[in-house]
C-alpha cells in the first residue's frame, strides 16, 4: 500500500501494491493568463489520505475543485479516477459521477448551504439526484439516516441554514457528501472558521467518515493535516514542493517553505516564538518560485526550475536538497594538556535555525565554540561549513561565521570608536570602499537599533553601558552578514528588558535572513524561546540532542531532568506558590 | 406570525387610505357640495339632487355621523353618483374594471414570465452569445415610457400595416359570441398588451439576470454542482429561487406604475378600462367618479403589493423566521 507523489512511472509501478484510486498527471489550471496550479502529479490510494497544505492562493481548492471538473479555468493534463480521464468525460458523464463516487465536503462559509432550502431538503437532494428509482420513503430513511450518522441534532433537520451553527452547518455539508456514499472524498478547509471544541468534534466526524475511502484534505490547518492524513504534499505557488509521510514531514520539513510554515503555525508544544517566511508570493516564472523568499538560495535557484525528487517517501522540490545543515561537528575532542575538555562531541546546526547549547560552566560549551572558531585546536573530529570540512580558518570563513562573546569587551579593541570598531571585520575582508564601509557600518547599527549620527559613530563603545556595548558587538558580527552566528551567552550579563531587545533582533534577522544561531547558554528557560533544536552538554560531552519542544516535555536524560527542574523552580508562578 | 403582522399593516394602511378619503374634501374651503362634486356641478344640481345629497352625506349632522354615514356608504358599495353618466359611481367602475385586470393581469403574468425566464437564462449563460444579444436588444428597449410605445405600435401595426384595430375592446355591434368574440378581444387586446410587456419586461430581466449572475458565484452552487444536479436544476433549483427575491420586490413596486401606465395605454388605444373612465372622467370634472377609480385603484396596489409581501415569507425563509 502506497500512496505516492508520481513523477516517475517506473517507480511507481514497483512499489505500488494496491490499485491507486486517483492518478492526476501533470494537471495545470490557468485562470486567463494567470496559472493557478503548474503541473501537479500526485496519487492516491484508499485509506491513506493526502493532505494537500499550503497558504491560500497555492492552488489547493482549485486543485479540489480539478478533480470533480468544477475548475472553471483552463484545465490540461489527466485525472485518471478508476482509469477514466475526468477532463475528457462529458458534462452528464461528469454529473453521474459528481456526488456518488467523488464527493467534496465544502468550507462551512456563509452560503456554502442554499439559504432559502432546508437542511433536510438539500441532504436529500443530493441523494435524489442519483437515487431516483428509490421509494420515497425509503429515500427518506436514508437520508434520515445519514444525518444521524453526522450528529445532527434533530430539531435542526427542518431548520433552514441561517438558523443553524457554523459547525451544525458544516455537519450538514459533511452528510450531503456522504450521502451517496463516495469512493473518494475530498475535504476542503473542514474545520475552518470555527471554535475550537467544535473542530475537534468535526474532525472525529471526519476520521469516521473517510475511514475505508480514498480522501484529500485540503487545508492550511497544520494540525488537521496531522490528523487526518497519512500523507502530506506541500503546495506552493501550485506546484507540489515537498510530499511525504505527515507525521516525518511535520516534525522533520525539509523544503525552507515547509518549514517556514510549520514555524508559523502555533502549536502547544513549541516554546519558540511563531517565525513566519520573509516576503510573499510573487509567481516568478523561472526558477525556483520559492526563490524569491529563500534565504539560502543559490545563482541556480533563479534559472531553473527544481524537479521533485528524493526516496519514494519523501519528495522534496529543491536544488539544494532542502534546508542544508549550515554546520556540522563530527566527534570533535579537545583536550587541554591531559584533560579532556571535549569527547566526541557531534551535532548539526541547520540553515535559519537556532541549536542551544546547554551546559553548566565548565561543561566545555564555550570550548566548543572556540574550536569551531578555530581558536582551540581539535585533537580529532571534522567540522564541516556548508559540507565542505572546514581547515585553517581564513578570510572566507569568518566572512560566514562570527561571535559575539558574554563580555562585548572581549571582541572589541578599547581604542577603536564605534564606526571603527564596527567596521573593522568590513576593512579586514578589504569589503568596498572606505565611504561605502561606513554606510554598512550605518545600516547595521540601524538594524541593530543604534543611533548612526556622528556623536555615536565616534563615542567609545567602553564608556557605554553593558546592552548597548553588547549591541555594538552585535553589530559589529554582522557588519558582513555572516550566514552563522555562535552567540556564546549573549545576554547573560543584561538586564531582562535590553535582552529580550536583543534576543527578539537575533530572531528577525533569523527569519529574514536565514541567520543560523548557535545559542551558548546556561539558562534552559531562555533557551527554550530561541531554538529550534537543543544539545545538553555535560562534562565534554553530550548527553542529549533533538528538538527543544520534544526536550523540554519528555527529557530523556536525568541530567536533562534536573536542568528542566531547577528551571522550574525557579519559575516565577511556583515561586508564588511557595511563599 | 410574520403574516399576520403583513396583514394587520396593509389593514392599516387601507383604513388610513379611507379616512384620508373622507378628511380631505371636508379640509376644503368652501361648500363642501362643491368641494365633493366640483364647482360644476352646483350649475346642473337641482334642489331636489341637492337635498339628496345632503341626506346621503349627514351633512347636516355632526361630524361623527358624517363619518359613520361615509363608512355605511362604502360598506354597502356607494362609492356616489356620477351626474356625468348619470349612474351610479360603482356601477361604471364595475364595467370597466374586467378590461383594466384583462390588460394589467396578463401584461403583469406575461412580462413577469418572459422577463424572470430570459433572466435566468441570460444570467446563467453570462458572457455568451444568448446573454450578449439578450442584453443588448432589452437594454435599447429600457426605459421607453408606456406611451410612447403605445403610440409606435399604434402606428407601425395599427395605421401602417393595419393587422390590430386601433381603437377599443370589441368590434362595437358585431353581436359576437363564443369563440369568435374570444379572438375578436384577443384581437384588440393584443397592442395594448404588447405595448405594457415590451415596457416592463426590461426592467424585471435586468434585474433577474443581475441577480442571477450574482447568486451564480455563491458558494451554494458550486455545493449544488458537486452534488452532480444538472445544470437546469442548478439555475432554477438553486439559483433562481435565491435571484427571484429581489424581482419579487420590484415587481411588487412595479404594480403601481403598471396600473399608473394602464392610464395612458388605456387611452392611446381608447381602452374601455379604468384609465380611460378616469381620463373622461377628469375632462367632465366627474369628481364622485374621480375619487372612486382612485380609490379602486389604490386598492388593486394594496392587494397586488400584500400578495407580493405574503410570497416572499414563503420564498426567502430568513424574513418568516425573523
Ligand atoms: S534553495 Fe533554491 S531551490 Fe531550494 S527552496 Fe531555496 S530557492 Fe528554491
Amino acid at each position: 500500500m502506497n500512496a505516492k507523489v508520481n513523477f516517475n512511472q517506473n517507480m511507481v509501478a514497483e512499489h505500488v501494491t494496491d490499485q491507486p484510486v486517483l492518478q492526476i498527471r501533470g494537471l495545470k489550471v490557468n485562470y486567463g493568463e494567470k496559472s493557478i496550479l503548474q503541473g501537479i502529479d500526485l496519487e492516491l490510494t484508499p485509506d491513506q489520505p493526502l493532505a494537500v497544505i499550503g497558504e491560500s492562493g497555492a492552488g489547493k481548492t482549485t486543485l479540489g475543485l480539478s478533480i470533480l471538473g468544477l475548475s472553471r479555468g483552463q484545465v490540461s493534463g489527466e485525472i485518471a479516477f478508476k482509469n477514466r480521464d475526468i477532463l475528457a468525460l462529458p458534462l452528464n458523464e461528469l454529473q453521474k459521477l459528481r456526488g456518488r463516487e467523488i464527493a467534496m465536503v465544502f468550507q462551512s462559509m456563509a452560503n456554502a448551504l442554499n439559504p432559502v432550502l432546508k437542511v433536510k431538503d438539500q441532504v436529500a437532494e443530493a441523494a435524489q439526484v442519483h437515487k431516483s428509482f428509490l421509494p420515497k420513503k425509503n429515500m427518506a430513511q436514508w437520508v434520515e439516516d445519514v444525518l444521524v450518522s453526522v450528529e445532527l441534532d434533530r430539531d435542526k433537520w427542518s431548520a433552514f441554514p441561517h438558523q443553524l451553527s457554523g459547525g451544525a452547518k458544516q455537519r450538514a455539508l459533511i452528510a450531503i457528501a456522504m450521502v451517496n456514499s463516495p469512493d473518494l472524498l475530498i475535504l476542503d478547509e473542514p474545520t475552518a472558521l470555527q471554535d475550537p471544541l467544535t473542530t475537534a468534534t468535526i474532525i472525529r466526524l471526519l476520521k469516521k467518515s473517510i475511514q475505508g475511502r480514498s480522501a484529500i484534505i485540503i487545508t492550511h490547518d497544520l494540525s488537521v493535516a496531522a490528523q487526518l492524513s497519512h500523507w502530506t504534499a506541500v503546495l506552493y505557488e501550485g506546484r507540489v514542493i515537498e510530499y511525504g509521510r505527515s507525521r516525518e514531514l511535520l516534525q522533520k520539513p525539509r523544503h525552507p517553505y515547509t518549514r517556514g510554515l510549520i514555524r508559523s503555525f502555533p502549536d502547544m508544544m513549541r516554546g519558540k516564538d511563531l517565525q513566519g517566511i520573509p516576503g510573499r508570493s510573487e509567481w516568478l516564472q523561472d526558477g525556483c518560485s520559492f526563490q524569491p523568499r529563500c534565504t539560502q538560495s543559490i545563482s541556480i535557484c533563479k534559472d531553473r526550475q527544481p524537479i521533485l525528487q528524493g526516496d519514494k517517501r519523501h519528495l522534496i522540490a529543491c536544488h539544494r536538497g532542502g534546508v542544508i545543515p549550515l554546520l556540522e561537528c563530527r566527534n570533535i575532542s579537545t583536550s587541554f594538556g591531559s584533560t579532556k575538555v571535549l569527547q566526541d562531541v557531534s551535532c548539526i546546526l541547520a540553515e535559519g535555525e537556532t541549536l542551544a547549547l546547554i551546559g553548566e560552566s565548565g561543561s566545555g560549551k564555550t570550548t566548543l565554540a572556540r574550536t569551531i572558531m578555530g581558536l582551540v585546536h581539535e585533537d580529532g573530529g571534522e567540522i564541516l561549513l556548508e559540507g565542505k570540512t572546514v581547515g585553517k580558518r581564513d578570510k572566507n570563513f569568518y566572512n560566514r561565521v562570527q561571535m559575539i562573546c558574554q563580555n562585548p569587551m572581549e571582541s572589541i579593541n578599547p581604542g577603536m570608536n564605534v564606526l571603527q570598531a564596527v567596521g573593522e571585520p568590513l576593512a579586514i575582508q578589504k569589503i568596498g570602499r572606505s565611504a561605502d564601509r561606513d554606510d554598512q557600518v550605518r545600516k547595521v547599527l540601524n538594524a541593530a537599533e543604534l543611533p548612526n549620527n556622528k556623536i555615536f559613530l565616534q563615542s567609545y563603545p567602553h564608556h557605554m553601558s553593558g546592552g548597548e556595548a553588547q549591541r555594538v558587538a552585535i553589530a559589529r558580527a554582522l557588519a558582513l552578514e555572516p550566514r552563522l552566528l555562535i552567540a556564546d551567552e549573549p545576554t547573560s550579563a543584561l538586564d531582562p528588558s535590553v535582552q529580550e531587545k536583543i534576543i527578539r533582533y537575533l530572531l528577525n534577522l533569523q527569519e529574514k535572513k536565514g541567520l543560523a544561531l548557535l545559542f551558548i547558554s546556561h539558562d534552559i528557560a531562555l533557551a527554550r524561546k530561541v531554538s529550534d533544536r537543543m544539545a545538553v552538554i555535560r562534562n565534554g560531552r553530550i548527553v542529549e540532542t533533538g528538538q527543544t519542544s520534544k526536550i523540554i516535555t519528555h527529557p530523556r536524560h536525568p541530567y536533562t531532568r534536573a536542568l528542566l527542574e531547577i528551571a522550574a523552580a525557579g519559575s516565577m508562578c511556583s515561586m508564588r506558590l511557595k511563599s | 406570525m410574520g403574516k399576520i403582522k403583513i396583514l394587520l399593516t396593509y389593514l392599516t394602511a387601507f383604513l388610513l387610505i379611507l379616512t384620508l378619503c373622507f378628511i380631505l374634501p371636508k379640509m376644503m374651503a368652501g361648500d363642501p357640495l362643491m368641494a365633493l362634486y366640483g364647482d360644476e356641478a352646483l350649475v346642473v344640481m337641482t334642489p331636489q339632487l341637492q337635498a339628496e345629497l345632503i341626506e346621503r352625506f349627514a351633512l347636516n349632522k355632526t361630524l361623527f355621523e358624517q363619518f359613520v354615514a361615509f363608512w355605511g356608504a362604502l360598506a354597502h358599495g356607494d362609492l356616489g353618483e356620477s351626474y356625468a353618466y348619470n349612474a351610479p359611481v360603482a356601477e361604471v367602475i364595475v364595467k370597466a374594471l374586467p378590461w383594466t385586470l384583462l390588460l394589467v393581469g396578463s401584461a403583469f403574468i406575461i412580462s413577469a414570465l418572459f422577463g424572470i425566464l430570459l433572466g435566468i437564462e441570460s444570467g446563467s449563460r453570462r458572457g455568451g452569445r444568448l446573454d450578449r444579444s439578450l442584453l443588448t436588444c432589452l437594454m435599447l428597449l429600457n426605459g421607453f415610457p408606456d406611451f410612447v410605445m403605445g403610440i409606435l405600435l399604434l402606428l407601425l401595426f395599427g395605421v401602417l400595416l393595419a393587422i390590430f384595430p386601433l381603437a377599443g375592446a370589441v368590434t362595437p355591434y358585431s353581436g359576437e359570441t363564443g369563440f369568435s368574440l374570444v379572438i375578436d378581444i384577443l384581437h384588440h387586446l393584443a397592442l395594448p398588451l404588447g405595448t405594457f410587456i415590451l415596457v416592463r419586461i426590461p426592467g424585471i430581466y435586468l434585474l433577474t439576470r443581475n441577480s442571477m449572475v450574482m447568486q451564480m458565484e455563491e458558494s451554494y452552487i458550486m455545493t449544488a454542482r458537486a452534488k452532480g444536479c444538472s445544470e437546469c436544476k442548478v439555475r432554477y433549483h438553486h439559483s433562481a429561487r435565491n435571484s427571484l427575491l429581489p424581482v419579487l420586490t420590484l415587481i411588487g413596486t412595479q404594480m403601481a406604475s403598471i396600473i399608473t401606465g394602464a392610464l395612458f395605454v388605456e387611452r392611446v388605444f381608447s381602452y374601455p378600462g379604468l384609465g380611460n373612465l378616469l381620463y373622461e372622467s377628469l375632462l367632465n370634472r366627474d369628481y364622485p367618479m374621480i375619487q372612486g377609480i382612485l380609490l379602486m385603484m389604490t386598492l388593486m396596489v394594496l392587494v397586488i403589493n400584500l400578495l407580493v409581501d405574503l410570497l416572499y415569507t414563503r420564498f426567502d425563509p430568513r424574513v418568516a423566521h425573523a
